[in-house]
């Protein structure tokens, strides 16, 4: 995890509406929450010195995509929990799962199934 | 309660926009998350929604009217407004945007314009609900908060 306690997550995704209504699923938590809107400002997050626990990454998404951006993350080391969230119909997840993400969802996000995959992951109580 | 009857107005409302497909489950979910988190929520994302909507239909617009058109970008415009579409449970947009894309994807610039027309009067009729919609709860707030 990140030195805080505090779960950190980043939120990739062009939709200004679908990260608004991510942001206040994860609120409920008592996460802090930062967003970026395509791959590039995602790497970037990191690559300025920030860290994250969690990534919630689109795949559509202008310049670099969320395979690219979850593949480029993978091979700068960063070790965050990825999951892909994407409209994209199935083949995606595999491209998705070989770059390196940990889970995949399906759009639009159910709250109960992220709930159950934050769980998962232990990064709830 | 003073309030009542508009709380009545709103449930026929929203049970109509149900029914017609205008909104499908995953609008009632984000009706869940406001009672999680608290009023406002709701109406920043419908707002939200809405502007950028509206944004993208006018993008599609001066798109598919070039000489030439670009059926990438339109694409790109019409996936976008799918997600936020699919995002808010706001179905029948969601679903005209996939006939976009398909004929999109034929590069079928005539299919196109049907397309365009068809989201415009699907959004111009969810958008005129949501405002009503935002009207009432703000009204019930203010009766509710006397």
């Amino acid at each position: 995890m990140a030195s805080s306690q505090v779960v950190k997550v980043l939120i990739v995704d062009d939709d200004v509406v679908t990260r608004r209504i991510y942001r206040t699923m994860l609120l409920r938590f008592g996460f802090e929450i930062t967003e970026a809107g395509d791959g590039k400002s995602a790497v970037n997050q990191f690559l300025t010195g920030n860290e994250y626990d969690l990534i919630l990454m689109d795949n559509d998404m202008p310049g670099m995509n969320g395979v690219e951006a979850t593949r480029t993350l993978r091979g700068m080391g960063i070790l965050a929990k990825i999951i892909a969230i994407t409209a994209d119909d199935a083949n995606s997840r595999g491209a998705f799962l070989d770059a390196g993400a940990d889970e995949f969802l399906l759009k639009p996000v159910n709250f109960t199934m992220l709930t159950v995959i934050l769980k998962a992951f232990n990064f709830l109580n | 309660m003073a309030s009542a009857p508009l709380k009545a107005q709103l449930t026929d409302l929203l049970n109509s926009m149900f029914a017609m497909d205008f909104l499908d489950e995953q609008f009632k979910e984000l009706q869940m998350l406001e009672e999680a988190s608290g009023p406002g929520f709701l109406a920043e994302v419908v707002t939200l929604f809405c502007g950028d909507a509206e944004r993208i239909i006018s993008q599609l617009s001066v798109l598919i009217n070039e000489p030439v058109v670009d059926f990438g970008k339109v694409d790109a415009n019409v996936h976008q407004l799918k997600g936020s579409s699919s995002s808010v449970g706001a179905k029948r947009v969601a679903l005209v945007c996939v006939k976009f894309r398909n004929v999109c994807q034929e590069n079928d610039k005539e299919g196109c314009i049907a397309a365009l027309h068809e989201i415009r009067h699907e959004f111009d009729e969810l958008h005129k609900k949501f405002q009503t919609m935002l009207q009432l709860e703000q009204q019930i707030q203010v009766l509710d908060s006397k």
